[in-house]
């Protein structure tokens, strides 16, 4: 049972500074979200034009991680990396545009079809909106091309530990206080107006 | 009168004493903290890692929605804002929940507008001359439920135009903001008990430094990679 206890309690120790700049990226990003502002979000955006681009034929009849994979060889040329957000095509116009974002910066890539050229705007660069960024992502949306970038699948796994470990600290976090008899009661007083506060919550916002 | 000699004790375990109560306060306050936040914590872990996965088919909402639609007789609001009249034709109709007005309004005589709280949404169109609304109602199960709570504030960054305006939504976007202000001490308590155990700094410091290079390469790391 000692042994237990302090396996317990380094993993506890471990895991948790492992984590914790990840929880810290992710609590942060809360501020922001839940407040609908971000410091420094009105940023001049930078514009260039290029030409003269290898547009596969027929990239605009092609649907989601196809159509993606295909834009790589034009977004590379383009000096474009990040994750491709989403693809909005305006056929009148015979135009793609497409936003990719690094965490932190959005470059908005507008192609011309027709005369196979694009012009590119790039805009923010900002460490918080690389964590509101993060915070969101991998998300609900645009499922089918979530994850077009490498960094963003090592970010969803990264995203999906962090979870896992938070749910493991809170249980181990559990075990290491229920062993302590001295503080029981006014830890279970607390569990239980933690209880409360969050059933009582959620019961008035949903029913 | 005391000698200095006298003195220096009694300073050095005043010292002592400080530093012993903010230790042992600093590691109550990291368990309470978490006793206090523990199911908030599971909910938004939880359902951070639906929003995530929505292709778990044990998790799915959308295609279990139930669709209601039905009308009601309403008196045309008085007042000139758009946000006041669908508050007064909420209170007629009787639903309750954080508003989200649609795009501009053209037709005065028609008011469009949603209602939502968690595992409700009510898309509410009402012809103000005709003195009648129609209202359909999408009700989601628990899994719809979960998710909603995770992103439930009532305001988004990419849409400044919309503005909190449903009290309860208030109260759980300021109880997000005590749990992420909850986890952010309880992180700052960590490392201070780890750094007083002294045999377990060096692990310490290889975890903290593995998380924080990771973490640092998303945050600031692959701006720099890809800037340009």
């Amino acid at each position: 049972m000692k042994q237990f206890y302090a396996v317990t309690r380094d993993l506890h120790l471990y895991f948790g500074l492992f984590i914790s700049p990840l929880v810290l990226v992710f609590a942060i990003g809360v501020f922001f979200l839940v407040h609908g502002w971000l410091p420094g979000t009105i940023q001049t955006a930078a514009s260039r034009s290029v030409g003269d681009l290898p547009v596969p034929t027929g990239i605009e009849l092609l649907s989601g991680r196809e159509q993606v994979n295909a834009l790589r060889g034009v977004l590379d040329r383009l000096g474009v990396h990040g994750e491709v957000n989403f693809i909005r095509r305006i056929s009148k116009e015979h135009r793609l545009v497409i936003p990719i974002v690094v965490p932190g910066r959005e470059v908005t890539v507008d192609l011309n079809l027709e005369t196979r050229s694009a012009s590119v705007t790039s805009r923010g660069d900002s460490m918080w909106s690389a964590m509101v960024y993060l915070h969101k992502m991998p998300g609900q949306h645009n499922a089918n091309i979530r994850g077009n970038w490498v960094y963003l699948r090592i970010w969803r796994w990264l995203a999906d530990t962090t979870v896992y470990l938070v749910l493991f600290l809170s249980i181990s976090g559990i075990y290491l206080w229920a062993v302590l008899r001295a503080e029981r009661r006014i830890g279970m007083a607390l569990l239980a107006a933690g209880a409360f506060s969050f059933f009582g919550l959620v019961y008035a916002i949903a029913r | 009168m005391p000698s200095p000699a006298d003195r220096l004790p009694s300073r050095k375990s005043g010292a002592r004493g400080f530093a012993d109560g903010f230790k042992v306060w600093n590691r109550k306050l990291h368990y309470y903290l978490g006793l206090y936040f523990l199911f908030f914590l599971w909910l938004f872990a939880f359902s951070g890692l639906l929003l995530n996965h929505g292709a778990w088919s044990f998790a799915q909402f959308f295609p279990n929605r139930k669709v209601t639609i039905f009308e009601r007789a309403v008196q045309p609001p008085t007042s000139a804002r758009d946000l006041e009249q669908a508050r007064d034709l909420m209170r007629q109709i009787g639903i309750q929940g954080e508003v989200s007005l649609n795009a501009a309004r053209t037709d005065l005589a028609r008011l469009d507008f949603n209602v939502s709280r968690p595992g409700h949404v009510y898309q509410i169109q009402a012809y103000l001359i005709q003195g009648r609304a129609k209202i359909a109602h999408t009700e989601y199960n628990a899994w719809g439920v979960l998710r909603t709570l995770h992103t439930f504030v009532g305001v988004s960054l990419d849409d400044p135009r919309n503005q909190r305006d449903w009290v309860l939504t208030t109260v759980w976007a300021y109880s997000m903001d005590a749990v992420a202000a909850g986890v952010i001490f309880m992180v700052l308590t960590s490392f201070y008990m780890w750094w007083g155990l002294r045999e377990k700094r060096k692990l310490g410091l290889a975890a903290l430094g593995l998380g924080t290079a990771v973490c640092g390469l998303f945050v600031f790391g692959l701006r720099w990679i890809y800037a340009g």
